[in-house]
C-alpha cells in the first residue's frame, strides 16, 4: 500500500478535534482496559488454583477471586469500549482493513467470548457454596480461561496486522487471488501477548496487597487470612513481574526489522524502571504497607507503569506507521466541532467524575462496615449532585433538540 | 494514481455479512432496551416502594437486577461492541462515518454506560448493605444514566437513515446531523418498545418467584406497563413512519417483505393479548410462556423491524452520503466531502480500488470472469450473497438473462444510471459492464457457484 492509497482510506469527514485527543485518550482507556483484563485473568486463575487446594484460606480467596472475576469481565468490556472507539478515529484505515482480512475470526470473537463469560457464571452457578462446600465443574473455569486468552489472542492479531500494509494484499489475495472469506489470522507476535498476558500475575499481587488493606480497616477481620494475601501477594508480584519482564525483552529482541529500533527507545527503558519500581515497591515500603493508604500504592504504580507501557505501544505503532508507510495520524483534518468536543469533556470531566466518585465511594465504604451503612452528609450531597447534573444533561438534551428541530 | 477510500471485502457465507450485522443487532436490542425500561422501572418501583412501605417490591428489583446481570450486562454489554465490530467487517466506511461524525457523542454515552453499568452491581450486591435512601438515590442513577444512553445513541440510528436536518449537509456539526423530526420520533417509539420488552422480561424473572401474592402483584404491575407500553408504541409507530425521509416511505411502501406488516401488526397485538390475558389470569404467568413470548417478540417485532430499518435507508447506509456498497455519493460541504462518482465514472472500480491485486487492474480475455467475480465482490456484495441461501440472493436478480452483452447493457441501462429503486448508482463502463455480466451469467437463478 503507497502513502497515498492509506491517505485515501481516512475517512473523508475528518475528525472533530485535534487527532492528539484522540491518541492520548485511545492509550489512557487501553490501559485501564488491560488493566481490567489482567486483575481477570489474575482472579480467574487464583479461583481455579484455589479450586483444587483443601486448605479453607485458599477457598475463601478463590470464592473472592472469582466475584472479582465476573465483575472484571465486565469492567474490562465496558472499559475496552472507549480504545475500540478511539483506535477508528485516527487509524481508520489500519485498524477496518486488519478487520476485514480476518472477518471470521472477528465474528467468532464475539461468540467466544460470550462463551467465556457465561463459563465463569455457570461455575458460580455450580458451587453456590462457595468456599463451605466441595467443588463442582473447575472445568468450567479452565473453559472459561481458554475461551478469553483466545478473544485476546484474536484482538491482540487484528492489533498487530494493522502494523503490515505492505502485506495486506498478500493476505487478501494469494498468489493474485482473492480470498474474501476473511478465514486467516495472518500476523501474530507470540511474545508480545505473553508479555501482556503475564503482566497479570504482578497486577493480581497488587491487587491482594490492595485488597489486603481494605480488608484490615473491617472489625473482626481474620489475621491469618491477610497474612496469607500478604505472602501470595509477594509470591505473585516480584516473580511475576520478571518473568513479564523477561518475555518483554524476548518482544523487543524478536521486533521485526521495521520496528526493531524502536527497542532502543527511552520509552522501554522507562516503562523497564517503572515496572521495576512496581514489582519493588512492597519490599521498599515494608510495614507502611499497614499504615493509611500506602496499602493501595503498588496498585496504582502499577495503573501509572500501565500506562506507559500502554503510551510505548502507542509510540512504537506510530513510528512504524509514520516511518515504514508514511502514515502520520497527528495529520488528521480537523474538523472541529465545539459543541460535542464540550459535552463528552464536561460529561467525562464533570458529571461522570461526581456520579462515578459517589457511587464507588459508597460502594467502598458499604463493604467496610457491619450492617447496614448511610452516607455521610457530603457526600450524600454529592449523590444528590451527581443525580441533579444527570437530569441538567437531559433537560439540555431536549432544549438543544427541540431548538435544532424547529430552527 | 488516484484511489478509492474503499476496503477489502468480507464475503459471509450461505447469509451475507448484512444479516450477521441484523442477526447481532437484533438480539442486542432485546439485551439492551430490556436493561434501560428496567432501569427507569426500578426507579419508579423503589420510590413507589418506599412510599408506600412496601420493602417487597425491592427484592423483585434485585432479583430482576441479577438476571439482568447475565441477560443484559453480559450477553448485551457483548453484543454492543459485537455490532461496531460486525459493521466493521460489513460495512467499514459505513460505520467510519458514524465514528467519525459522532465520536463524542459515543464517548459521552461510554461516560453513561459507565454509571449505568457500576449501578447495576450495586444494585444487586450492595442492595442490603446501603440505607433506603442511598438504594433509592442509586436506583434514580442508575435508571437516568440509562435513559441517557437509550438518547445518544437514538440520534446516532436516526442520522443513519439521514441527518437530521438538510442544513447538515452544507452546514456540518453534530446537532444538525443528530436532531430532528424523526430522531425524537423513533425516541418516544423505542421508549415505548422498552417498557414492553421490560414487562415480558420482567414476567421471566416475577413469574419465579415462589410468593403468590407478591409474583401476582409484580405481574399485574408489569402487565399494565407492558399493556400500556405496546398501545402507546403502536401509536408512536405511525408517527415515526410519518417522520421517514420521502425516498424511504417509497422503499417502505413498494421493497419491503410482504410479510412485514402483518408480523408487525402481529406482534403488538399479540403482545396486547399476552398482557391482557396476564393482567386477567394472573396464574397465567409462567416461565415457560414468559420466555416464548420473549423470543416471539425478538422474532415477529425485532427482527422485521431491524429488516425494514436496515431495508429503507437504501441506497445509503450512512447519513444519506455513503452507499451500501461503501462508496461516497454525494457532496457533503459541510464537512469537505466530496463524492466519489467523478471518479469512478472516469476511471472505473478496477483502476482505483487500492485492494484490487493488479492482475485485475487491465481487464482482458484471460480475466474477465475474475474481474467480473471481483466487481460483484465490491459493487453487489454488501447487499446481496452471491450464493444460493441468504440476503438477495443475486443470482435471483438476472431474470435467467444468459446474454452477456444484453446483461451488460442492461445493468448500465439500470444500475448504472441510477434508476432502480433502492439501489446504489453504480457507474459501469463497458469494459466493467462487460466483465460484470459475464460473472453473473454464471450464477444460475436461485443457484450458486
Amino acid at each position: 500500500m503507497t502513502p497515498e492509497q492509506l491517505l485515501a482510506l481516512r475517512d473523508q469527514a475528518g475528525v472533530p478535534s485535534h487527532p492528539g485527543i484522540f491518541l492520548a485518550l485511545g492509550v489512557l482507556t487501553f490501559a485501564l482496559h488491560i488493566a481490567a483484563v489482567q486483575v481477570m485473568l489474575g482472579a480467574a486463575g487464583l479461583t481455579l488454583w484455589g479450586a483444587f487446594r483443601q486448605d479453607v484460606r485458599w477457598r475463601r480467596l478463590a470464592t473472592l477471586m472469582l466475584t472479582t472475576a465476573k465483575v472484571a469481565v465486565s469492567v474490562a468490556i465496558v472499559l475496552g469500549v472507549a480504545p475500540l472507539l478511539f483506535v477508528q478515529v485516527t487509524y481508520d484505515p489500519f485498524w477496518y482493513t486488519s478487520n476485514v482480512l480476518s472477518a471470521r475470526w472477528v465474528i467468532a470473537s464475539i461468540v467466544v467470548l460470550i462463551g467465556g463469560y457465561l463459563a465463569i457464571y455457570l461455575y458460580y452457578w455450580k458451587n453456590p457454596a462457595g468456599a463451605e462446600g466441595p467443588v463442582r465443574s473447575p472445568w468450567l473455569m479452565v473453559l472459561s480461561l481458554m475461551l478469553l486468552l483466545t478473544v485476546g489472542f484474536i484482538i491482540h492479531v487484528l492489533t498487530y496486522q494493522m502494523n503490515f500494509p505492505e502485506l495486506w494484499m498478500t493476505w487478501y489475495a494469494p498468489g493474485g487471488v482473492v480470498d474474501p472469506s476473511g478465514s486467516g489470522l495472518h500476523a501474530f507476535h507470540l511474545p508480545r501477548f505473553l508479555f501482556f498476558i503475564t503482566l497479570s500475575l504482578p497486577v493480581i499481587g497488587a491487587w491482594l496487597l490492595a485488597l489486603r488493606r481494605y480488608l484490615q480497616v473491617r472489625p473482626h477481620e481474620d489475621a491469618a487470612f491477610l497474612d496469607f494475601l500478604g505472602a501470595l501477594s509477594n509470591r505473585l508480584t516480584m516473580p511475576g513481574g520478571l518473568v513479564a519482564l523477561l518475555l518483554g525483552a524476548w518482544w523487543m529482541a524478536t521486533l521485526p526489522a521495521k520496528m526493531a529500533a524502536f527497542a532502543l527507545s527511552p520509552w522501554v527503558l522507562v516503562a523497564v524502571v517503572i515496572i521495576l519500581a512496581t514489582v519493588f515497591l512492597p519490599r521498599i515500603l515494608g510495614p507502611r504497607l499497614d499504615q493509611g493508604l500506602w496499602g493501595y500504592a503498588t496498585f496504582a504504580l502499577g495503573a501509572a507503569a500501565l500506562i506507559l507501557v500502554g503510551t510505548a505501544r502507542e509510540i512504537l505503532r506510530y513510528r512504524t506507521l509514520l516511518g515504514s508507510h508514511g502514515y502520520d495520524p497527528l495529520t488528521y483534518r480537523i474538523q472541529m466541532d465545539w459543541y460535542s468536543t464540550l459535552t463528552f469533556f464536561l460529561t467525562f470531566g464533570v458529571l461522570g467524575a461526581a456520579t462515578l466518585g459517589y457511587m464507588l465511594t459508597v460502594a467502598w465504604r458499604a463493604g467496610q462496615v457491619e450492617g447496614v451503612y448511610t452516607p455521610t452528609p457530603g457526600l450524600a450531597r454529592l449523590g444528590r449532585w451527581a443525580t441533579g447534573l444527570i437530569v441538567l444533561w437531559i433537560l439540555h438534551y431536549f432544549v438543544l433538540g427541540f431548538i435544532t428541530w424547529g430552527a | 494514481m488516484e484511489s478509492l477510500g474503499l476496503y477489502p471485502t468480507w464475503l459471509a457465507p450461505c447469509i451475507g455479512s448484512g444479516w450477521i450485522v441484523g442477526i447481532i443487532a437484533t438480539i442486542h436490542v432485546l439485551f439492551s432496551h430490556t436493561s434501560v425500561g428496567a432501569a427507569i422501572f426500578f426507579a419508579w418501583l423503589a420510590s413507589y416502594a418506599n412510599r408506600t412501605g412496601q420493602p417487597k417490591y425491592l427484592e423483585f428489583i434485585r432479583r430482576y437486577g441479577l438476571f439482568l446481570l447475565v441477560f443484559s450486562y453480559v450477553l448485551g454489554s457483548i453484543t454492543g461492541p459485537g455490532i461496531w465490530y460486525s459493521t466493521t467487517v460489513a460495512s467499514p466506511r459505513g460505520i467510519s462515518a458514524l465514528i467519525h461524525n459522532f465520536v463524542w457523542m459515543w464517548a459521552t454515552e461510554w461516560v453513561f454506560f459507565l454509571i449505568e453499568v457500576t449501578g447495576v452491581y450495586l444494585l444487586t450486591y450492595m442492595a442490603t448493605k446501603v440505607d433506603r435512601a442511598t438504594h433509592l438515590r442509586l436506583t434514580l442513577i442508575f435508571g437516568l444514566a440509562a435513559y441517557t444512553t437509550m438518547l445518544v445513541i437514538i440520534g446516532i440510528l436516526s442520522f443513519m437513515l439521514g441527518p437530521g436536518k438538510e442544513a447538515w449537509f452544507t452546514s456540518g456539526g453534530y446537532r444538525l446531523g443528530f436532531f430532528g423530526a424523526n430522531t425524537f420520533a423513533h425516541l418516544a417509539m423505542r421508549t415505548a418498545f422498552m417498557f414492553t420488552m421490560t414487562a415480558l422480561v420482567g414476567g421471566i424473572v416475577a413469574s419465579r418467584f415462589e410468593d403468590r401474592d407478591l409474583r401476582e402483584d409484580v405481574g399485574r404491575k408489569l402487565a399494565w406497563l407492558g399493556l400500556v407500553a405496546t398501545a402507546m408504541g403502536g401509536l408512536l409507530f405511525l408517527w415515526y413512519l410519518r417522520t421517514l425521509p420521502e425516498a424511504a416511505q417509497v422503499v417502505m411502501a413498494n421493497r419491503l417483505p410482504a410479510s412485514f406488516g402483518p408480523a408487525m401488526l402481529a406482534a403488538v397485538v399479540g403482545m396486547l393479548a399476552y398482557f391482557a390475558t396476564w393482567l386477567l389470569r394472573p396464574r397465567f404467568l409462567h416461565p415457560v410462556g414468559a420466555w416464548a413470548a420473549t423470543v416471539g417478540i425478538l422474532l415477529l417485532g425485532l427482527w422485521p423491524e431491524e429488516v425494514a430499518r436496515e431495508s429503507i435507508r437504501k441506497p445509503f447506509v450512512a447519513g444519506q452520503y455513503v452507499y451500501s456498497n461503501q462508496v461516497v455519493a454525494r457532496d457533503v460541504p459541510g464537512l469537505g466531502i466530496r463524492s466519489e462518482m467523478p471518479l469512478l465514472e472516469a476511471k472505473g472500480f478496477l483502476a482505483t480500488h487500492p485492494f484490487i491485486p493488479t492482475s485485475l487492474r487491465t481487464v482482458h480475455d484471460g480475466n474477465r470472469l475474475e474481474a467480473g467475480r471481483m466487481l460483484a465482490l465490491i459493487a453487489c456484495s454488501n447487499c446481496h450473497t452471491l450464493e444460493r441461501t441468504g440476503m438477495r440472493p443475486l443470482g435471483n436478480y438476472l431474470g435467467g438473462n444468459q446474454d452477456v452483452a444484453a446483461l451488460a447493457g442492461h445493468l448500465q441501462a439500470t444500475v448504472g444510471t441510477g434508476h432502480v429503486l433502492y439501489m446504489p448508482r453504480i457507474p459501469l463502463n463497458d469494459v466493467e459492464a462487460r466483465a460484470l455480466a459475464t460473472y453473473l451469467v454464471t450464477l444460475p437463478a436461485g443457484g450458486a457457484r
